[in-house]
């Protein structure tokens, strides 16, 4: 059995071809697993938003808690000690020329 | 002897390719098992196993008022649930739950409840609906078998007890159980989608794929005013308690239509779902009939002037205080002498309404009525609201309900009713449908309904407020309702209890009203105040209803910045407006 010898140019043409190979396998894997882990990043900053969208929500109910007229009135009187103005302590704005009727 | 590694290369081959050829074998035997015979069921297993197909729930849209305060929003919450396990004892459930029931804090119902259910054998039960997300964790840390948690969301009311009636509540199935969460529930609710859930080999959820996507219910936005609501509330309130009624009610709009404020007392906190008491369910302003007394006639004043039957300088005989009519008899609460067409409705004279309506004749009040929208829905937008009562002309006996129909009895009003009447004469003759919803400006419950329709000619409006109107508050029955530096104009009300069952009336039993609006010359808002079963001295719709209709009106005016008409001694300060604008 007579073996063929290789020239140093099938020898480099096989290199560059592995490594072509390796290459672009190297790529792919890299661009499979950063995918897989940008969806986990997204899956992740979804969940975020998610909870920041209930947080926002859970806070406008408690700041409007909060403001309830009930309670600020309750605030206002019994603890500051305020009191409904008398009529002399009313100032009011004058109606700015050619203003319409003020409706609530 | 040679041992194998020493071998020829041939031979060697001829030993391992029958050994990696049965290898191979095998596995293609085995990968042709999974693919052709066992494909179906591993491919579900393995599904299973890496998605989940889940529900995703549409958020409920919230109710705000006409600022944008909050008046109901849905925030995320937890249900707490036991599936108790096979191998479990009845004692040992039990005792979980007792152990849950302390950690979540569920009342001693509702843990007697839980307990049933187990002892029932049971193999899923609810241990705490809606529950705060945060308890999952402490829950967790107990490390009991066969707890889940079910994600859900809670209907908060940051208000509380405001507006409660407007508002309704949620059912335990999350869906509206009255009020406006009842009446808008398809719009509030929305429509729930559905996910993919793909996991890992290690279960971790990788990646979510929308098969449907949830649609969010709509916001609701009101022409309520929770500023005015709250002081209405508080007033009514107030006027409540010092009375002795039994229930009150009030309604505020603004001349075009837009329900400012709606209260009704008692009231409860929508906070706690339906309240146990169920007379506290209804929403007396639109939901409640009642005889109207002498609030109703304006129907009368207004037929009179409309149809120039009478005129403001003819006189009537009110002297014998009191009227047969078909064997009934119609008296006033004092004696009056010679009265004027203005003084028999400012004195609020029952002789002098039933001779004004003996010049009318059935014919043209039952028209007047009718026009006034009495015995129709007025259009609001809740669901179920009561039409109030007129009988047909027809049935009208003819030797007395002439008299009784114009002083406001056989006939059946909601509060809403008589706001919608009153509010005709603060918009020179307009009856204007009342509107609590501003977004979205249609639905289907008041698509075709006209806004409003021109039911009198303005002249005669503006006379009944200049001559009638504005001189019962003047100087009539409703001066305590009379506020300084505005003109208001109104009509009292003090109507006899039907006892019902043929028992005539009560004559301890009223129900008080005052129904106006403000100011008198350019009207802000009209307004409906009416109390039940006032006790006490003071009964009469302008001792009861007359003094919160003040006080409201005054806080509602000062809220506007509105600024009272100058008089002598008494002219208000008044200011060049700040440059920045106001919140």
């Amino acid at each position: 059995m007579v073996r063929k010898s290789w020239t140093t140019r099938e020898i480099a043409l096989a290199a560059a071809f592995t490594l072509v190979l390796l290459a672009m396998l190297t790529l792919y894997i890299w661009y499979q697993a950063e995918s897989v882990r940008l969806n986990y990043e997204t899956y992740r900053l979804k969940g975020l938003i998610a909870t920041l969208r209930e947080d926002i929500r859970k806070l406008e109910a408690e700041k409007s808690r909060l403001l309830s007229l009930d309670r600020v009135e309750g605030t206002a009187r019994n603890e500051l000690g305020l009191t409904d103005p008398q009529p002399g302590q009313i100032i009011y704005e004058k109606p700015p020329a050619g203003a319409r009727k003020k409706t609530p | 002897m040679r041992t194998l590694y020493e071998s020829a290369p041939r031979k060697r081959v001829k030993i391992l390719v029958p050994i990696f050829g049965f290898w191979f074998l095998v596995i293609i035997g085995r990968l042709v098992e999974f693919q052709l015979f066992e494909h179906g069921r591993l491919k579900a297993e393995a599904r299973q196993q890496t998605r989940d197909e889940v529900e995703v729930w549409a958020r409920r849209g919230s109710i705000l008022d006409r600022n944008g305060r909050t008046l109901a929003t849905s925030l995320p919450a937890s249900s707490v649930y036991l599936q108790p396990g096979e191998d479990e004892t009845v004692e040992e459930n039990v005792d979980k739950v007792r152990r849950l029931g302390t950690l979540l804090g569920l009342t001693d119902a509702e843990e007697a409840r839980a307990i049933k259910q187990v002892r029932n054998g049971a193999d899923f039960i609810y241990i705490k609906k809606r529950a705060d997300p945060e308890v999952e964790d402490a829950v967790k840390k107990l490390g009991f078998d066969g707890i889940g948690f079910e994600p859900t969301t809670v209907r908060a009311y940051p208000q509380g007890t405001l507006a409660a009636h407007v508002l309704g509540w949620l059912n335990d199935e999350g869906k509206g159980g009255a009020g406006l969460e009842y009446a808008f529930d398809d719009l509030l609710a929305g429509k729930p989608g559905s996910q993919v859930i793909l996991r890992d080999a290690r279960g971790r959820r990788f990646e979510t794929q929308t098969l449907l996507e949830a649609q969010p219910g709509e916001d609701l936005v009101l022409n309520l005013d929770s500023t005015i609501q709250y002081r209405a509330e508080v007033e009514l309130e107030r006027g409540l308690r010092e009375s002795g009624g039994t229930w009150g009610t009030v309604v505020v709009m603004s001349p075009d239509g837009e329900v400012l404020a709606l209260a009704n007392r008692p009231a409860y906190d929508p906070n706690n779902g339906a309240p146990e008491k169920q007379e506290l369910w209804r929403n007396i302003a639109i939901k409640f009939n009642f005889e109207p007394g002498s609030t109703f006639k304006i129907v009368t004043v207004a037929a009179a002037v409309e149809n120039g039957r009478v005129g403001f300088d003819q006189t009537f005989d009110c002297r014998e205080g009191s009227l047969v009519a078909g064997g009934t008899v119609i008296s006033d609460h004092k004696r009056f002498g010679l009265l004027s067409f203005a003084e028999v409705f400012s004195e609020s004279s029952n002789v002098g309404t039933a001779l004004v309506a003996r010049r009318l004749g059935p014919r043209v009040l039952y028209d007047e009525i009718l026009k006034f929208g009495f015995g129709q829905r007025t259009g609001i937008e809740f669901a179920a609201e009561e039409a109030g009562l007129v009988h047909p002309l027809e049935r009208w006996n003819k030797k007395s309900s002439l008299e009784h129909v114009a002083i406001g009895y056989e006939v059946m009003a909601t509060a809403a009713q008589v706001l919608q009447a009153i509010n005709v004469f603060a918009t020179r003759g307009r009856l204007v449908r009342p509107r609590i919803v501003q977004i979205p400006a249609t639905t289907e419950r008041t698509a075709g309904l006209p806004a409003e329709r021109q039911i009198l000619d303005s002249r005669p409006v503006e006379e009944i407020v200049r001559r009638v109107l504005t001189r019962v508050v003047e100087e009539g029955t409703g001066l305590p309702a009379r506020l300084d530096g505005f003109t208001v104009a109104g009509k009292t009300g003090t109507a006899q209890k039907n006892l019902g069952a043929g028992l005539g009336y009560s004559s301890t039993e009223h129900q008080a009203s005052f129904a106006g609006f403000v100011p008198a010359e350019d009207p802000v808002f009209s307004m409906v105040v009416i109390i039940d079963s006032p006790r006490g001295e003071l009964q009469y719709g302008g001792q009861v209803a007359a003094p919160i209709f003040r006080r409201i009106a005054e806080a509602i005016l000062q809220y506007l910045r509105i600024p009272p008409r100058p008089r002598a001694g008494t002219e208000p300060i008044l200011v060049e407006p700040a440059i920045e604008e106001r919140p």
